[in-house]
């Protein structure tokens, strides 16, 4: 019998993973993380339709509200961490659960485990996330006559994104997680210390970011009432969406590559 | 995959294309004049309630235009105004601007009672960082008010004054919310940032809504009192004589691969609309005697046509692609002016 191929091994890991990443514990924390913007998006649309609201507040248009919760909560907070918590589970759980073994001892690449369960990772987060900013866009754009029509333009960008995010943070993850002994620590102090610290300090170090890149395909405007969106805008440098587009896929490529390479050398040592 | 993963699969799923579908579904029943919503674009509740005139330009519309596209082609443009405002703020005319909004309104500075100011809302994509700094070199005063910085014309001098910063002449502007610019008179830009938090707006002066909502759709537009009109183009003192009592205008282009347009005057009662409908008759007879030798001239009147009843007047222009071409390539035609030599 012959051994399958990477892609047909990778897919077959893919199918296996799909249903354990989706149903892990984790899976109901990130439910709750990408259902909070869901939720808030109700109670402004209800805070809207009631006219309830401190006196003399901003009140700004839906397309622009919009704007904000996909800046602030989507691409600030919510892809990193799901990138984080299920980037760095691709092979860590495996060595935590001491399953490892069984899936390098078949006759298949170690390479695509890595890729199948990376392939499970992005389907898994893509249809938590964009389901989700659907609804907020639904929800938020007609407020205070915001055309939804106007707005799909922006809709179809910001899924486009928030894929392309997930491509890049997961990739980076997955290496984070192949490579280091406690992953999630490491990766939570890279995604919410080092991304976010990098942008605001003035000089190169923040291309060494994926948010440097991502924020580039932001169709939005960046917001301006918080002192550190003000602080970014001082020092904001941001590259050109083609210039962003190779960066990400440049960096989604040597990450996997170096992950697979972790990935087919190292000896997992499982702890008994 | 179990049962129970592709449950939640074909869930999300639904969702997303419930949700995507009906952004497109309304992108595809939203009129391409972009009338943002019932009550016209949004940007409208930053003008003045007091405005005598608004206008309206989809400029992203306009500028993917067919029409725009062929006369680029046949007409090559020098474009470097474009490149060089591009180089110093970033902004391209062509792709990061989508609409604006424009509103001419009695100037609200005390001292300057009955004169006229300006005020435009541009939507768009802006860096908002680089304008300012190109606008601080080149020497900007600024002006923090409400939380935003307004940037007005250099300081000439200590003694400038709130009244004086307000001369109609000077130009001001703000950033009022993320991809918002409003630039005109200094006293209209503060009072477009007042209204963020509400407050009178062109919205809700009933007179121009009224006719903004008659308008048919279209990517560019304006709505205003005729009064408005005649006091700056100085029609009165011009060749035609003096006009007959008018009170509103409203015009509407839709821009696409030819131009469809429409001007509609009302006149304080039918004896100045019919007073209007001979004037614009006399007018086309003049130009039709002319048309007879220029070909071209009289297909452009063909496609002019004036009507309305009672109380308005109405003007249609429909210039179709080919006779939009005819014109562009007997224009191209047309010997150019030699330049004289310096130094001759």
């Amino acid at each position: 019998m012959t051994p399958p191929s990477f892609w047909q091994a990778a897919l077959r890991v893919f199918d296996v993973s799909m249903g354990q990443m989706l149903w892990s514990r984790r899976s109901v924390f990130l439910g709750l993380l990408v259902g909070g913007p869901v939720v808030l998006a109700l109670a402004v649309r209800a805070s809207v339709i009631l006219d309830i609201g401190p006196p003399g507040a901003p009140r700004p248009g839906g397309p622009v509200l919009f704007g904000l919760i996909v800046w602030l909560l989507y691409i600030r907070f919510i892809v990193p961490i799901l990138g984080v918590f299920y980037g760095t589970s691709i092979i860590a759980d495996e060595v935590e659960d001491k399953t490892l073994t069984y899936l390098f001892v078949r006759p298949i690449p170690r390479a695509s485990v890595l890729m199948g369960k990376y392939l499970a990772y992005l389907a898994c987060t893509s249809l938590l996330i964009l389901p989700s900013l659907t609804l907020v866009y639904l929800l938020i754009v007609p407020i205070r006559d915001g055309s939804v029509g106007g707005a799909f333009p922006t809709l179809l960008a910001d899924l486009g994104m928030l894929v392309v995010g997930l491509i890049s943070y997961g990739a980076v993850f997955a290496f984070v997680g192949a490579r280091f002994k406690r992953p999630l620590v490491a990766g939570l102090v890279f995604a919410l210390g080092w991304e976010p610290g990098v942008l605001i300090f003035p000089g190169y170090l923040k291309r060494f970011s994926v948010g440097y890149y991502l924020q580039a395909l932001v169709p939005h405007a960046m917001p301006s009432e918080s002192a550190t969106s003000i602080l970014l805008r001082v020092v904001r440098d941001v590259p050109s969406v083609a210039m962003s587009l190779w960066s990400l896929a440049l960096i989604t490529a040597v990450m996997l590559w170096v992950a697979s390479r972790t990935v087919a050398r190292r000896e997992y040592v499982l702890e008994q | 995959m179990t049962r129970r993963t592709r449950r939640f699969v074909v869930a999300s799923l639904l969702v997303l294309g419930v949700g995507v579908g009906t952004g497109l579904l309304a992108y595809l029943s939203f009129p391409t004049s972009a009338f943002t919503g019932p009550g016209g674009p949004d940007e409208l509740r930053y003008l003045p309630g007091n405005a005598h005139m608004i206008a309206f330009v989809d400029v992203h519309h306009v500028m993917i235009s067919e029409l725009r596209q062929r006369l680029r082609a046949t007409m090559p443009f020098t474009d470097g105004g474009a490149r060089r405002f591009q180089d110093e703020t970033g902004v391209n005319i062509e792709t990061d601007i989508d609409r604006v909004v424009f509103a001419v309104a009695q100037s609200l500075d005390g001292s300057q009672t009955g004169q006229d100011a300006a005020l435009a809302v541009v939507r768009g994509r802006f860096d908002a960082v680089r304008i300012e700094a190109s606008l601080r070199e080149k020497g900007a005063s600024v002006e923090w008010y409400k939380g935003r910085s307004i940037f007005g014309a250099p300081d000439r001098d200590a003694a400038t004054d709130a009244t004086s910063r307000d001369r109609g002449s000077e130009l001001a502007i703000a950033f009022i919310e993320p991809g918002l610019i409003a630039a005109g008179s200094p006293s209209l830009v503060r009072s477009a940032i007042d209204r963020q938090d509400g407050g009178a707006s062109a919205r809700g002066n009933d007179a121009l809504m009224k006719r903004v909502r008659e308008l048919e759709p279209a990517n560019l537009w304006a709505v205003g009192r005729f009064d408005a009109l005649t006091a700056r183009a100085n029609f009165q003192k011009g060749a035609v004589g003096p006009l007959p009592a008018m009170t509103w205008f409203a015009a509407s282009g839709q821009v696409d691969s030819g131009i469809r347009a429409s001007v509609t005057a009302e006149g304080r009662d039918e004896e100045a609309a019919n007073a209007l409908r001979d004037l614009v008759r006399g007018f086309f007879a003049l130009a039709k005697l002319r048309g007879s030798s220029q070909p071209a001239l009289g297909s452009l009147l063909r496609a002019v046509q004036l009507g309305g009843t009672g109380q308005t007047v109405t003007l249609s222009i429909d210039f179709s692609p080919q006779m939009l071409d005819a014109l562009t390539g007997s224009l191209s035609q047309l010997p150019r002016v030699a330049r004289p030599r310096r130094g001759l």
